[in-house]
């Protein structure tokens, strides 16, 4: 099967189900499905596949490549199984919205460009295939109107400003060696300065650095995460966002190469160390800034951006094991964060958008399916053993203990107890505790809803006990990036400084919890009582007086709120409002008054002449 | 061999026609600017392979260059003769079912000899017969800014008057000058005559040429009547003037500059000036509540780009430039006829009016937003292959000023993508839920602006198509020796 076939199926896929969308919507669902099941089957068949084909040459006469390799294949495969995960959770989500054609399209034509994205094989397919993922997104962020007006122009904005870099950036690697192949770029760049390597390295990583939403560049993250139609969070945090991770690795380790990007500067200000720092602060403060929000949503974003963090300290710190592990949290993070959403959007949908979590709670009986999943998801995002986070999360302690980086090893813990924290504030309000009195009858999610939800539930697990399954892959990732590679079973990793046996553990905590469960069975039998018989201060709670999850963590909530602003949303507002104050003050040049306006022509004559007085250039 | 010379002479012919054919009947006459074009666009595409291959000189009359007026049909003239064509055909399509009221007979009359003017201008070798031209281009646009016939049309056509007479009698009077001390008004004699006089003596004569066409060119700060006149203008109009009429007037200002004086020293101070227009245009287009005056805005910032790329002074710079000029009148012109029907629904300028209009009109919006798209520069439309090429151009150069300069640039485009993407949200994303009853534009009118945006996608997708003829246009400039050669023999 050759690229070019994948990605034709790919944009076709999404004009064929908006167009069938005009005969009937079942019709409009069943081929976005089976585009999106038919684009995970052909990506499964190319797996190892290593080729390249050069498949257009009009644009400026410059060879457009499409290229598939392990790492190229790892982000796509993921790409187009959460896509259709998040396609097929759709189908009842997003039943009676209006324009769901317009929907279904934009959802496929924003897998088929990060598809193109992963596979370009030349800088500017990507750049092409990643303008067209911008402003597909905005369009969709843009969906559900009101505050989402916002966010959007927020994040095509910020976007925009990313795209310029790399479009100048791409130019000039154009203009200075004559090729765009990555590959030719790769060896051209070898004998270049280190200047104009760090110059790539700073201006590529203001745009990728935007879309993973690193400090201070991540402002658009949040508000886009909670305005977007849930199963579309899913997919802008689980993948979209995530083609930062994948445009670090290609510009530091597969453009500039490993060897350089490590050892650019001296000491502590080297490029990797400070990308490094900046992610532990991506990772500590907004984890931080999540346990304040109310938002369901919004805490999961702001659990996306310290997420991020993660990916970017083990990827820049630069060893086997960081890179390695910062991989692999990338497909954790997409699978539990896409899981988290997508069981936040079981609850929206049961509720009628509600997300508010002050006024949920309770719905553990309710909302079985969605409670495990938020459960399971949960436990990803904090890294309990047996899930797949805990696997790459002890990567990346690993990599830092190991990497004598005892501050960012604190970040990274200090980060983790942050997300317990919040996760676990998520989980309450959400599903446990009293149940409001007007959600005992609500909606039931629908099976197609609930498949995701198990898949995803199963894929953690799956991937916590058994990471030897995608770090093989992995591993061939960073070999190909000039790493050394890591022992890989398909239970853990071996290396000489530790061993990571998920058997070892699985046994363990199988053991254990057999102990506990025959303690509890031994011991004195506990009564369960109805969700309903609560009891606050020794008295009986009076029914719709007295809500427990309102206001969770109140006293932390006193104490940070002061010092968890975000003070870099603020002050781009800030200097949106002055540009844009200043625009209004450059329109009064046009004062509407013609006498003015003469006067300019004479003024133009007069500074021509004083040019040529001046300079006596002509 | 077709003669180059019926690009120019039948719809001067036609125009003047016309007034007899609306006696015989009223019906026919919208027909014959559509014809008329056509006639231009066949004979245009069907010259260009053998202009590219060698210049074609007109001698009207038989009289001999430096004697005699001629024509000088190269590279540049036959790619905006084509793009003149092309544009008033599908422009004059779409004003089939545009232009309802008011004397239409007169409107016809002067677009008509508006795009002959154009034309004109593009082709002309004699210094004089551009000024006819643009004469003739300039007073048919100052009617036409007022044909609707209300306070603003008129109070803005007014303003551009004033101003184009100034520039008028300046462009007259740098002719004026120049045939003093020269004695002759051929254009490639006066290029080869222009060393045998002191430069004061050229000086006083350039500025004032290059004032007076600046000003239709829309060259900051000469610009201010552009704004109020693209906006009250009829919407077909409107993307005329933006689409050709400004970048007519940039080609004579170029070719003053390149061809007759050789002042390429001076180019750097109009490096400056395009970035100064393109941030000028695009910071008064970001908070225009007035949807045509934004576009407007926005043309002075395109403008301001192709200033920036033409100025560059090499090879790749001005044909990036011509580039952006095609994708410019392409891009722009969609936005005003398809700006022209979302008004014409909804009855009111104002972007807050549009809310909600993408339900109403499904095909027009999205017409709209592939036009914005373009213009803003995202791929795969014809504005990202142009940027590109100008960003190519300029960091070719491999001066660190340009590679600043295109810094401040791309921060104009996200000024600009700022504005563009606020207007999509208010067509899409604002306004009623409810299913409202569909209200589209006439076929025609759609027929026509989708004819935009398949060339605007058929570029953007493969600018190699037209590399050829770009390239070719600009060593016509950098090569002004060939071009007094091929004139005088």
């Amino acid at each position: 099967m050759s690229l070019e076939l994948l990605l034709i199926i790919a944009f076709s896929g999404a004009f064929l189900t908006y167009l069938s969308g005009k005969i009937s919507s079942q019709l409009r669902d069943g081929v976005a499905v089976l585009i999106s099941l038919g684009l995970v089957a052909i990506v499964s068949f190319l797996y190892n596949v290593q080729t390249e084909t050069v498949f257009y040459q009009g644009f400026f006469g410059i060879s457009l490549i499409l290229r598939m390799n392990s790492l190229a294949w790892f982000f796509a495969i993921a790409i187009v199984s959460f896509t259709a995960l998040c396609i097929i959770y759709s189908l009842s989500y997003m039943k009676d919205c209006e324009r769901s054609n317009y929907y279904y399209f934009m959802m496929l034509l924003i897998n088929a460009s990060m598809l193109t994205i992963v596979l370009a094989g030349d800088l500017v397919t990507f750049f092409v295939a990643w303008e067209i993922m911008s402003w597909s997104t905005f369009l969709l962020i843009s969906y559900n109107r009101n505050g989402a007006l916002q966010a959007g122009i927020k994040y095509i904005v910020l976007s925009l400003i990313g795209s310029m870099c790399m479009l100048v950036g791409i130019l000039s690697i154009y203009t200075s060696f004559g090729t765009v192949n990555i590959a030719d770029v790769a060896n051209h760049l070898t004998p270049s300065s280190v200047g104009y390597k760090l110059f790539l390295l700073i201006i590529f990583s203001i745009t990728f650095g935007i879309k993973n939403a690193i400090m201070p560049l991540h402002t658009w993250l949040p508000d886009a995460y909670a305005e977007s139609p849930s199963p579309f969070s899913a997919v802008l945090s689980g993948m979209l966002t995530r083609m930062g991770v994948f445009g670090f690795l290609l510009i530091m380790y597969v453009i500039v190469g490993m060897k350089t990007t490590l050892h650019l500067g001296r000491g502590f200000l080297s490029f990797n160390t400070i990308l490094c720092w900046l992610g532990a602060i991506t990772i500590v403060i907004p984890t931080f800034i999540a346990m304040l929000q109310n938002d369901a949503k919004k805490l999961l974003a702001w659990h996306g951006i310290g997420q991020g963090g993660y990916m970017i300290v083990g990827i820049a710190f630069g060893t086997s094991l960081g890179a390695a592990g910062g991989i692999f949290h990338t497909l954790n993070h997409a699978t539990y964060i896409v899981l988290l959403f997508l069981s936040v959007g079981a609850i929206e949908y049961s509720t009628n958008g509600l997300r508010d979590l002050n006024s949920l709670g309770g719905l553990f009986k309710k909302m079985p399916i969605a409670f495990f999943g938020g459960l399971l998801g949960i436990s990803g995002l904090i890294g309990v053993p047996l899930t797949n986070g805990f696997v790459s999360k002890w990567l990346i302690y690993k990599t830092l203990i190991l990497g004598n980086a005892p501050f960012l090893a604190f970040a990274a813990l200090l980060g983790t107890w942050g997300t317990v924290l919040s996760v676990y504030k998520f989980l309450h309000n959400l599903f446990l505790g009293q149940l409001p009195e007007e959600h005992k009858e609500i909606k039931k999610a629908p099976l197609t809803m609930q498949i995701p939800i198990v898949i995803l539930s199963f894929t953690i697990i799956l991937f916590g006990i058994l990471p030897g399954l995608p770090l093989k892959v992995i591993n061939s990732i960073i070999v190909a990036a000039g790493f050394q590679a890591l022992d890989i079973n398909i239970w853990g990793v071996t290396s000489e400084t530790g061993t990571l046996n998920m058997l070892n553990i699985f046994a363990a905590i199988a053991v254990f919890g057999a102990i506990f469960w025959g303690i509890f069975k031994v011991a004195r039998k506990s009564t369960p009582v109805d969700q309903y018989d609560n009891y606050a201060a020794g008295a009986a709670v009076p029914k719709n007086k007295y809500h427990y999850t309102v206001e969770y963590y109140a006293p932390f909530y006193r104490m940070g709120k002061p010092f968890l602003k975000d003070i870099f949303d603020m002050f781009y507002n800030r200097i949106a409002e002055a540009i844009g104050s200043i625009c209004d003050s450059v329109r009064k040049i046009y004062t509407g008054y013609v006498g003015s306006y003469v006067m300019y022509i004479v003024l133009f004559i007069a500074s021509l002449i004083f040019v040529q007085l001046t300079w006596s250039i002509f | 061999m077709v003669n180059p010379i019926l690009l120019i002479v039948v719809p001067l012919g036609l125009a003047f026609a016309l007034p007899i054919v609306n006696l015989i009947s009223k019906k026919i006459i919208k027909y014959i600017p559509v014809l008329a074009f056509l006639f231009n666009l066949i004979l245009s595409l069907l010259l260009i392979p053998k202009v590219l291959e060698q210049t074609i000189i007109v001698k009207i009359g038989g009289f001999h260059p430096p004697f005699g007026i001629n024509l000088f049909v190269g590279p540049v003239g036959i790619l905006f003769s084509t793009l003149i064509a092309l544009a008033g055909f599908l422009v004059s399509i779409y004003a089939l079912s545009y232009i309802k009221e008011g004397p239409k007979e007169k409107y016809h009359i002067l677009y008509l000899l508006l795009l002959t003017g154009a034309t004109g201008v593009v082709l002309t070798g004699d210094m004089f017969n551009l000024f006819v031209f643009f004469e003739i281009l300039c007073i048919s646009s100052y009617a036409l800014v007022a044909y609707l016939g209300n306070k603003a049309g008129i109070e803005s056509s007014i303003k551009y008057l004033i101003q184009g007479s100034v520039g008028s009698s300046l462009l007259l009077l740098g002719i004026g000058l120049l045939y003093g001390q020269l004695g002759t008004l051929n254009m490639a004699d006066i290029a080869n005559q222009i060393n045998s006089i002191s430069s004061p003596s050229i000086f006083v004569p350039m500025i004032f040429i290059i004032t007076g066409l600046g000003i239709e060119a829309a060259i900051f700060p000469l610009n201010a009547w552009l704004p109020d006149a693209h906006s009250s203008a009829p919407s077909s109009i409107s993307a005329i003037l933006s689409g050709i009429a400004i970048e007519v007037g940039l080609y004579a200002v170029i070719r003053v500059i390149f061809t007759i004086f050789n002042a390429s020293s001076f180019l750097m101070f109009f490096v400056f000036l395009g970035v100064l227009t393109l941030l000028i245009g695009e910071m008064s287009a970001f908070s225009q509540k007035n949807i045509k005056r934004m576009l407007a805005y926005s043309s002075i910032g395109q403008i301001g780009l192709i200033m920036f790329a033409i100025s560059l002074n090499t090879q790749l710079g001005i044909s990036a430039g011509f580039f952006q000029m095609i994708s410019h009148t392409l891009g722009k012109g969609l936005l005003f006829l398809s700006v022209g029907f979302l008004i014409y629904k909804t009855g009111s300028m104002k972007i807050s009016s549009f809310e909600g209009i993408g339900k109403k009109m499904p095909i027009t919006s999205l017409l709209f937003t592939i036009g914005a798209f373009s213009i803003v520069g995202l791929p795969p439309f014809a504005g990202f292959a142009s940027k590109f090429m100008i960003i190519k151009a300029a960091l070719t150069t491999g001066q660190l000023l340009f590679t600043v300069l295109i810094g401040v640039i791309l921060l104009g485009t996200v000024i600009e993508g700022a504005y563009f993407f606020k207007v999509i949200q208010s067509i899409y994303f604002k306004g009623t839920t409810d299913i409202i009853k569909r209200d589209e534009a006439p076929l025609i009118a759609l027929i026509s602006m989708s004819i935009f945006v398949l060339l605007i996608i058929f570029i953007g997708v493969y600018p190699d198509f037209i590399a050829r003829i770009l390239n070719s246009a600009a060593s016509e400039f950098i090569n002004r020796i060939d071009y007094i050669r091929s004139v005088l023999g």
